[in-house]
């Protein structure tokens, strides 16, 4: 799977930095979606800034996983991981349905960011191994996604620990990028 | 005083902008044609037809021409995905309806969609424009049968037409291009979205 992953991105953005922001309610499966892509040793740091930032270096591609939700404080920090994002992975645990409003409310406030305006949005409908997990249709609902109208968006159905339908996410964000994006 | 020649200068030179709405069930070619029309106006090699998935979201391409910007939305047309259709339809000018020319079985399927959006009235007054897609097969039928076929009501007083197309080898789309542009400027809906943005802007 390692190797499908490394012929998606190898040619995608040459020499330049990019970055890809990985984002979610804690819980949401992030990390283990990271550690399904194989691409390399997930390096979980605590900055002095004091909020733990995953980061997975992959060629020139660095992805960046953090928890959004509650601590209010440290959000100003987040800014610093802002420039140069192509794109936001946004995961959503969509059988834990409780939380789909926080889930909503917080993705809607991070698509607000100035810096963030030019990345596209893929959304992975995670945890659809588990019963009573939402379709891509009632997720869609409940995030509100219409209300994105000046970017490209897609969601894909996922299940982190079964592998299931995270490279058709990537193989969207790897041709949308190609494409010119948003 | 300045602010108003301002506005007046603002109003006379700027781009219109308009939403166009492309819209139909999935597999029509939806995203194929959208693809074509970024390679066909703005120079960019669209996305080959074979990498082109389909769409479980929202695709845009924006197309400027010389005294208009358009914007296309492109949405995925699985049943599951069709009910965010009309969570776009109150900032479109415009709709494009793209049908599979060449596979009839589908009419049914692709007429009651096409019915439901014509319905709706957050779409009132918009340009419709229907595409008989797939021209490239020899089997695919023509804008006439396709129209015989789809039979639609009560659309005198929308401004549409069909046209026969292919967005793989891109057959008829500069003329869609070009009498879309053509009905959104002569519509009213154009002008009602412009006062209500005109209002919400003061």
């Amino acid at each position: 799977m390692g190797i499908v992953f490394t012929r998606l991105f190898s040619s995608l953005f040459g020499n330049k930095e990019a970055r890809i922001l990985v984002l979610g309610l804690d819980n949401a499966g992030k990390t283990t979606i990271l550690y399904r892509l194989q691409m390399g040793e997930v390096v979980s740091t605590i900055p002095t800034i004091g909020f733990n930032v995953e980061t997975v270096q992959y060629n020139n591609i660095k992805f960046q996983v953090w928890d959004l939700g509650g601590q209010t404080s440290i959000r100003p920090y987040w800014r610093c991981y802002f420039p140069n994002t192509q794109a936001i992975i946004y995961v959503v645990d969509s059988s834990d349905t409780d939380r789909l409003v926080v889930a909503r409310e917080e993705f809607h406030a991070i698509l607000e960011e100035e810096e963030l305006k030019g990345a596209i949005v893929l959304i992975f409908a995670n945890k659809q191994d588990l019963p009573g997990a939402l379709d891509d249709a009632a997720v869609t609902e409940a995030l509100e996604l219409h209300k994105i109208k000046n970017r490209q968006w897609a969601i894909f159905k996922t299940s982190a620990i079964k592998g299931e339908g995270l490279f058709e996410g990537l193989d969207w964000l790897s041709n949308t990028l190609k494409s010119g994006g948003g | 005083m300045f602010s108003l020649f301002y506005g007046l200068w603002k109003y006379a030179f700027s781009k219109t902008e308009f939403h166009v709405l492309i819209l139909g069930i999935d597999k029509a070619g939806k995203t194929t044609l959208l693809e074509k029309l970024k390679s066909h106006y703005c120079n960019v090699e669209g996305l080959p037809a074979d990498r082109i998935v389909p769409t479980v979201g929202l695709n845009i391409g924006r197309v400027e021409l010389s005294n208009t910007k358009l914007v296309f939305w492109d949405l995925g047309g699985q049943p599951g995905l069709r009910s965010i259709w009309e969570k776009y339809y109150e900032e479109a000018h415009a709709v494009i309806y793209v049908v599979d020319a060449a596979n009839p079985s589908r009419f049914e399927d692709s007429k009651s969609a096409l019915e439901k959006v014509l319905q709706h009235e957050d779409l009132q007054g918009a340009p419709l424009l229907i595409l008989a897609n797939k021209q490239d097969r020899a089997e695919a039928a023509s804008a006439e049968e396709l129209s015989r076929y789809l039979d639609l009501k009560k659309l005198d007083e929308r401004l549409y037409t069909f046209q026969a197309v292919s967005a793989i080898d891109g057959l008829g789309i500069k003329e869609s291009v070009s009498w879309l542009v053509d009905a959104m400027e002569r519509s009213k809906r154009t002008q009602m979205l412009r006062v209500r943005a005109g209002s919400s802007a003061v």
